[in-house]
């Protein structure tokens, strides 16, 4: 158990708390912590190794004192193989490259988890990522954390068929109980586009005070 | 003061074995009750199923998805401007107040910022939808309870806040009137001094609404005391808004953090409760209420002139990266979490709406209480079903 | 009523009987997403009244209404409760589909859980198109529905000719004259 964040940090303003909540961490994950974004002024990203996703909900719940849960989600970083429906429909489709890349913070799989928390106090939030394996997607659960995890897990193993272990009832909240598929992987086609292709972006509206340009 | 919580314990602890007394000598059994999809108490087309053991609930769980849309896969497939269409019925009442969190992601993303004046409306407007949305909710807690009257007050007075956002943005129910970099059109000629009128009403109609429903002694003994939850346990939940202040925690995403809109420029209060219960909820909204048509009322007094657009391309393509905006919207904390990858669409958004947390609660508070308490302490938890089931 | 025994039926008798149907009307209120409030606005706010149309919207259950408003959208989730509250109904029945999302999916057109019109579900008598329609629209549905109820045959019905579909051509608010 790491003492929480000393008086001194807590006094901090904006960026340099933030740092400290990152120096928490490193100290009590260790090289469990892999990558850290720190923007300036704006929001702070860890990611953690899948093994520690627990244990750093707890170093951020009872160290940082980020007791406030806000949610928890995952994102699929393989870009949709059925494309944007931002091509022509009219021209012929351009092959879709298929590569994974992530985004802040980094990782090496297909599929993350991400959750944010936030300390009431002082008005700083936490958004942790953790890479969870492609073949059989699974990571513990924060419901014995963050109580309010439950029903997020629930969607997001709906969504994304992410097995939480540890989670004590992971029912289909959303879709009817003979829906297939997980509709936010990007591999889950959307059939109403399927049959009928969005007719392209012919979708802009002159600005207010932007007459001059419309012909240009 | 450990005295008195002692004697409240013992004398609990003594109704309930006097009820599990009864119920053995009853022989009652166990009964499932289910109400919904489609019922009058439930705002929405959400199920809660509970468990009773006489009128008592052992255990409830809401079952929700009724209303899924897809939100999050929909606006992977749609340009930036056109998500804002979308998301507008997320929280069917307070529309404008859903686009204003994903514009500012958007808008945070791209390194803009909307011009002082779109700020300034920005603000007013959101403030309005709030009113809209929260006085439904005090007039439609009276028709939980059994009163029907105040949802006539309601309605008529919510209906002059809808006519004032029509007027502006030309959507009743849904604006789509945000753009990122700005607002669509300014105000027209002769709103400001309506508002006033408008704010002025709704402030009685505050009055009417805390004589008819909040001094009715029906009414509170109905509500106070009732679905009490602890501070500790709503933050873990991540209850927002009102169900988070009426908690006793001082926690308001419109001081709390510096967002480009006008609330710091305006002088108004975040109203808390100690009590946690379902009195405690309701009249935070309504003070609440009071607060908004205050904060509209100043902000129309300083109105700063200039453009209400900033320079964007005319076709917005949102650099890479990765924003997270929340906003306090009339049912709590909404917020956008908008990833982007330099495209003309999002590449993921995860909507975090304030009703799914606020609703996951209820598992634990209804434990324990009785029937007609699940009623209004799900009303007094205030949930739209398209905020939860997005 | 030897003549309705024969399925045969005065005219005079038929108008009275029609013009009684449809001045006293219960309509359920099937309320789903953002046009269950507009309906709640036309049928429960004293600015829009229903009630002087002959519109009762307040019936105990489905068993008791003639007309059922479906507003808002309805998802594959939904979709069984709509057919049964619909088979609930007592005949004769009516529907009106209000909000786009009701008459076709409106936004939700290319969405994965959404049921692209209720029509798919249930024979639909009046469309009311708009995203949320105004109170308005959905008063001038009743209206329109309630002059083609004015216009049935009763004998027709009673012979068991024209049963369901009565809809011959389904009446858009907006589209037009009706018939």
């Amino acid at each position: 158990m790491v003492a929480p964040l000393s008086d001194d940090t807590l006094a901090l303003p904006g960026d340099g708390l933030r740092e400290g909540v990152v120096n928490a961490l490193r100290t009590a994950l260790g090289d469990a912590l892999l990558d850290v974004v720190l923007k300036p002024n704006d929001d702070l990203w860890v990611r953690v190794r899948t093994d520690a996703w627990r244990q750093a909900g707890l170093v951020l719940r009872d160290t940082v004192g980020c007791d406030y849960f806000c949610f928890l989600s995952a994102i699929d970083w393989m870009p949709s193989p059925y494309g944007k429906s931002e091509e022509d429909p009219t021209q012929p489709k351009e092959p879709i490259d298929l590569t994974v890349q992530q985004g802040y913070a980094g990782g090496d799989t297909r599929l993350q988890v991400f959750a944010r928390v936030t300390n009431l106090a002082k008005h700083f939030g936490v958004t942790i990522k953790a890479d969870v394996a492609d073949a059989h997607p699974s990571i513990e659960s924060w419901v014995t954390v963050y109580a309010g995890a439950n029903w997020h897990e629930r969607e997001c193993h709906e969504m994304f068929g992410i097995g939480f272990d540890g989670h004590p009832d992971l029912r289909n909240m959303y879709l009817p109980t003979d829906f297939e598929g997980h509709p936010l992987r990007k591999d889950f086609p959307l059939l109403a586009r399927m049959v009928k292709p969005w007719p392209g972006i012919a979708d802009v509206e002159p600005l207010p005070g932007d007459d001059s340009e419309d012909e240009g | 003061m450990t005295d008195l919580a002692d004697r409240q314990k013992l004398s609990y602890i003594a109704a309930q074995a006097a009820d599990a007394r009864l119920n053995v000598e009853l022989e009652t059994e166990g009964m499932t009750l289910n109400i919904g999809p489609q019922h009058p108490a439930t705002h929405g087309t959400l199920r809660i199923i509970v468990r009773l053991d006489g009128e008592q609930v052992v255990w409830a769980e809401p079952s929700a998805g009724y209303m899924h849309r897809g939100y999050e896969k929909l606006t992977e497939v749609r340009t930036f401007p056109q998500v804002t269409a979308l998301i507008n019925r997320i929280d069917w009442l307070g529309s404008f107040a859903n686009e204003v969190p994903f514009i500012l992601a958007a808008e945070k993303l791209m390194d803009i910022e909307a011009p002082p004046r779109a700020q300034h409306i920005r603000t007013i407007l959101f403030e309005l939808s709030r009113i809209a949305n929260v006085s439904l909710f005090l007039g439609d807690l009276g028709v939980q309870l059994g009163a029907v009257t105040p949802v006539f007050f309601a309605f008529r007075d919510r209906e002059y806040v809808l006519n004032l956002i029509e007027s502006a943005t030309g959507g009743r129910f849904h604006p789509n009137f945000d753009r990122i970099g700005g607002l669509k059109d300014d105000l027209p000629a002769g709103w400001i001094a309506e508002t006033k009128q408008v704010m002025k009403r709704l402030r009685a109609f505050c009055d009417e609404i805390e004589d008819l429903l909040f001094g009715n002694e029906i009414f509170q003994s109905r509500l106070r005391g009732i679905g009490v939850i602890p501070a500790d346990v709503a933050k873990q939940y991540g209850l927002s808004g009102a169900n988070l202040r009426a908690s006793g925690v001082d926690w308001d995403l419109r001081r709390d953090q510096s967002l480009p809109l006008a609330w710091d420029k305006v002088d108004w209060k975040v109203w808390t409760h100690p009590d946690g219960d379902s009195f405690a909820r309701c009249w935070i909204r309504l003070q609440e209420t009071r607060e908004s048509t205050k904060i509209v009322d100043q902000l129309l007094d300083t109105i700063p002139a200039g453009p209400i657009m900033a320079k964007v391309p005319r076709i917005i393509k949102v650099p890479e990266g990765e924003a997270w905006v929340s906003t306090e919207n009339p049912l709590g904390e909404m917020g956008y979490y908008v990833v982007s990858k330099g495209d003309l669409g999002p590449f993921r958004v995860k909507i975090r709406s304030a009703s799914f947390n606020n609703i996951s609660i209820v598992p634990w508070v209804l434990r324990g209480v009785y029937v007609p308490d699940v009623i209004s302490i799900l009303a007094s938890l205030y949930f739209i079903l398209g905020d939860i089931d997005r | 009523m030897g003549l309705v025994d024969k399925g045969r039926m005065p005219k005079p008798l038929t108008s009275l009987f029609n013009m009684g149907r449809s001045y006293s009307m219960w309509v359920y209120q099937w309320g789903l997403a953002c046009c269950a409030i507009e309906m709640g606005a036309a049928f429960g706010s004293p600015r829009y009244d229903v009630m002087r149309l002959g519109v009762i919207p307040l019936p105990a259950s489905p068993r008791q209404a003639d007309l059922v408003v479906v507003s808002g959208t309805v998802t594959d989730k939904m979709a069984p409760a709509i057919k049964r509250l619909y088979e609930q109904m007592p005949e004769p029945k009516y529907v009106i589909s209000m909000g786009s999302c009701a008459n076709c999916g409106g936004p939700y057109w290319d969405s994965y859980s959404v049921t692209k019109g209720v029509d798919q579900i249930i024979p639909v008598d009046v469309y009311v198109p708009g995203c949320p329609p105004r109170p308005e629209a959905l008063l001038e549905g009743v209206v329109l529905l309630q002059q083609r109820i004015k216009r049935e045959d009763m004998g027709a019905r009673w012979r068991g000719e024209g049963y369901k579909p009565m809809v011959k051509e389904p009446i858009v608010v907006g589209g037009g004259p009706v018939e």
